[in-house]
């Protein structure tokens, strides 16, 4: 049950338009247990029982499945839409505001890139988040999966994930893509500045909250298992995880 | 964004199509479907659901036997009383009676590989007008669909209802079905015609938007134009394939488009073309792009989200404008405020992209893992086979199968070292990780060798010390 505590923490925490689209994992798990504990007797209701709770989760699979696209696509497009909108927002606000501008004035300008950057960051950030969203659903199939084949004796799991890994959801190219183009209009538009103080940021609801989330979550994930196996991802490998969980406790400032 | 439908849905399983009747079993499925459809991952195409294609067997029976109410839904005379939304579209369906059928490819399906020709589309086309609509909507299942089947330019169903089943419908039939081959010319045809359907779409959106205000369900409904994607041949083969799989049970009809970037920037020419986003209309913005397999409502909802898009912000700066005077009030408390905003967002840019950078790690190893699983169960049935073989006396075939079962565990210990490479080099922080790779390496080490034959085992915990194997 460690993965699906792991994943309604994550859909807690996630932003709010989003907390419907993760996968039903429990409910899967329900109807492997269902099917698996059909005896296999001859009686004709505990086959039609166990037959048709077999049914409904490969449905069940299915219908998830459009889910994630459907939902993929339509976030996937968005930030289609808005990824040439940033640049053009920035491009706008220099000509108007900034130091060789129309109408310079270095207070407004200020205040526009501020806004801009913000955006940006938010932008950058929701990219993530939904790539976190593409795996965090892949990695549930591929353990419900798993879970059935193991109860069950099918062997469902192997042509099933090769089907979902050629889905719109899992195919984050795209989104990768813009997201590095973000972070190059990002560092030209805003240049780094050295720290002058310690700061240190609490993530408030939204965005920042729900990436080191993820990060958490991922490594809670990936700590090993009782059924490790070939099949199984090793734990996660990165510095600074700690520094990243001590932003979970309380600080002074809060990103508005 | 949920469905709207009114009738509870029963998630019936494929089994349960079949027996029960037409009207329940084809709203069963549509719990699911909603908006969402498979999408080439290529730019720019579209296409049905595969499990269309599976799915018309069942439906048939249930259609065969329930004529009637078949004859309903064809008809569409009357909405179904399930749902107010589809009575809505379906009134509307009625005036869109004599326009051109929406005919689909689903290219989809791996087993259907070829394009239309004349020679199939042909019965297809005659049956369903003679029949459309008339009593012998069983000659019509029966007679039809096998060559339906293996027609891979499948027709949609106008009835949002069957959109929402799986059935691969039947659609009202064109008066001009004379020249099926010439898709070109029907794609041309149906853009001309679209003054009348324009004005449909509206009344039909209008209709849409009292149940689901968002426009992308009102895309799914109403698509009535065909769709023809360009580089058929090419990409579908893959996508098919992974889809033909599946018993899904997604509807047929509703395609999705994929906006790519290049997309969306011939989009954002058009629109500019036509005098930006206020003024450019859908109708004029799809004849300019000229984008095979792109329909009018695709271009309506993506117009939506580009005003959108570039309203909020114009809106922001405006109204920022006009308060000048606040700003200097409080500037100079501003300035530690805004630095230490700086910080934070630089933090959370941080952040970001440490998930960025450990999600793509990950994907990459879910995407080797598979492969590697897929080539050792390749291995494991040639190696059984060949088991066999040997006991009939070839032994070969055995010799070379365990040769190919050593290189792959092989390369899986070679690959396993270089995704550590690769996280050790993304990592750039060696001293404090140091006890974890080697932890990392071991573990990826030690599980090639627990693949042969045993599927997955249960494991010691991973805590304890792993010795990394050579």
């Amino acid at each position: 049950m460690k993965f699906g505590k792991r994943l309604k923490q994550q859909t807690e925490e996630s932003l709010p338009e989003w907390r419907d689209k993760y996968l039903s994992y429990k409910k899967l798990k329900k109807l492997v247990k269902l099917i698996s504990s059909a005896p296999p007797t001859l009686s004709r209701s505990s086959l039609h029982c166990g037959g048709r709770a077999e049914a409904e989760f490969v449905y069940l699979l299915n219908a998830e499945i459009d889910k994630f696209n459907a939902f993929f696509m339509e976030q996937e497009e968005d930030f289609v839409i808005r990824h040439k909108e940033l640049p053009q927002r920035i491009k706008n606000v220099m000509e108007k505001w900034g130091p060789n501008g129309s109408e310079a004035s270095e207070t407004e300008f200020k205040e526009q890139m501020a806004k801009i950057r913000k955006d940006i960051v938010n932008f950058h950030g929701e990219m993530i988040l939904l790539m976190n969203y593409s795996n965090i659903n892949y990695t549930g199939l591929a353990k419900i999966l798993k879970k059935y084949d193991k109860r069950t004796g099918g062997v469902l799991r192997l042509p099933f994930i090769q089907r979902v890994l050629q889905q719109p959801f899992f195919t984050t190219d795209l989104i990768s893509k813009l997201v590095k183009e973000c972070e190059s209009t990002i560092e030209s538009a805003f240049p780094r500045w050295e720290r002058e103080e310690e700061v240190v940021a609490v993530p408030g609801d939204g965005i920042f909250r729900n990436t080191v989330a993820a990060l958490m979550t991922m490594r809670e994930m990936r700590r090993g298992s009782s059924t490790y196996s070939h099949f199984s991802l090793p734990p996660l490998n990165m510095a600074d995880i700690d520094v990243i969980q001590s932003l979970r406790v309380v600080a002074p400032i809060q990103i508005p | 964004m949920e469905t709207k439908h009114a009738l509870p849905i029963q998630r019936s399983g494929p089994r349960q199509i079949s027996s029960v009747g037409a009207s329940a079993s084809l709203s069963a499925p549509s719990t699911i479907l909603e908006e969402t459809f498979p999408r080439f991952s290529e730019p720019q195409q579209v296409y049905l659901e595969r499990e269309l294609m599976q799915r018309p067997p069942a439906v048939v029976s249930s259609l065969s036997s329930n004529s009637g109410a078949v004859g309903h839904i064809f008809s569409s005379s009357s909405g179904f009383s399930t749902d107010l939304h589809f009575s809505s579209v379906q009134q509307q369906q009625e005036k869109h009676r004599t326009q051109s059928p929406f005919i689909s490819q689903s290219t989809s399906s791996g087993k259907l590989v070829k394009l239309p020709h004349s020679v199939d589309s042909q019965p297809l086309q005659s049956t369903a007008s003679s029949h459309f609509n008339k009593e012998s909507n069983e000659s019509w299942c029966t007679d039809t669909l096998p060559d339906f089947l293996d027609f891979p330019m499948s027709t949609t169903i106008q009835s949002s209802q069957l959109y929402r089943s799986n059935s691969s419908g039947i659609t009202i039939p064109h008066e001009d079905l004379g020249k099926p081959n010439d898709w070109q010319d029907w794609a041309d045809q149906l853009i001309t015609d679209d003054d009348a359907l324009t004005a449909d779409w509206s009344g039909l959106l209008a209709d849409a938007s009292v149940a689901d205000p968002e426009p992308k369900q009102c895309t799914s409904i109403s698509n009535q134009q065909p769709h023809i994607p360009q580089q058929l041949p090419s990409a579908p083969g893959e996508i098919c394939m992974g889809g033909a799989q599946s018993s899904s049970n997604a509807a047929p009809g509703k395609q999705r488009m994929r906006w790519t970037p290049e997309l969306h920037e011939t989009f954002v020419e058009a629109v500019n073309k036509l005098g930006g986003s206020e003024r450019a209309t859908p109708k004029g913005v799809l004849k300019l792009m000229k984008v095979e397999s792109l329909t009018i409502y695709h271009v309506k909802s993506h117009l939506q989200k580009y005003r959108t898009a570039r309203y909020k912000p114009e809106t922001t700066e405006e109204s920022s404008e006009r308060k000048p005077a606040s700003i200097e009030n409080f500037s100079s408390l501003d300035l530690k405020t805004g630095i230490e905003i700086t910080e934070a967002l630089r933090l959370q840019m941080e952040v970001q992209k440490r998930l960025h950078e450990q999600l793509e790690i990950q994907r990459n190893l879910q995407l080797r893992i598979e492969e590697q699983g897929k080539y050792l169960q390749m291995m494991f049935e040639k190696q059984c086979k060949s088991g066999t073989d040997l006991l009939k006396g070839s032994s070969s075939s055995s010799e070379n199968a365990l040769k190919e079962l050593k290189d792959v565990q092989n390369s899986l210990a070679k690959d396993s070292s270089a995704v550590e490479a690769e996280n050790k080099v993304s990592e750039g922080e060696p001293a404090k990780k140091t006890g974890e790779t080697s932890q990392v390496a071991g573990e990826k080490q030690k599980t090639p060798e627990g693949v042969p034959s045993s599927p997955p085992t249960k494991r010691k915990k991973v805590d304890e010390e792993v010795p990394v194997s050579s």
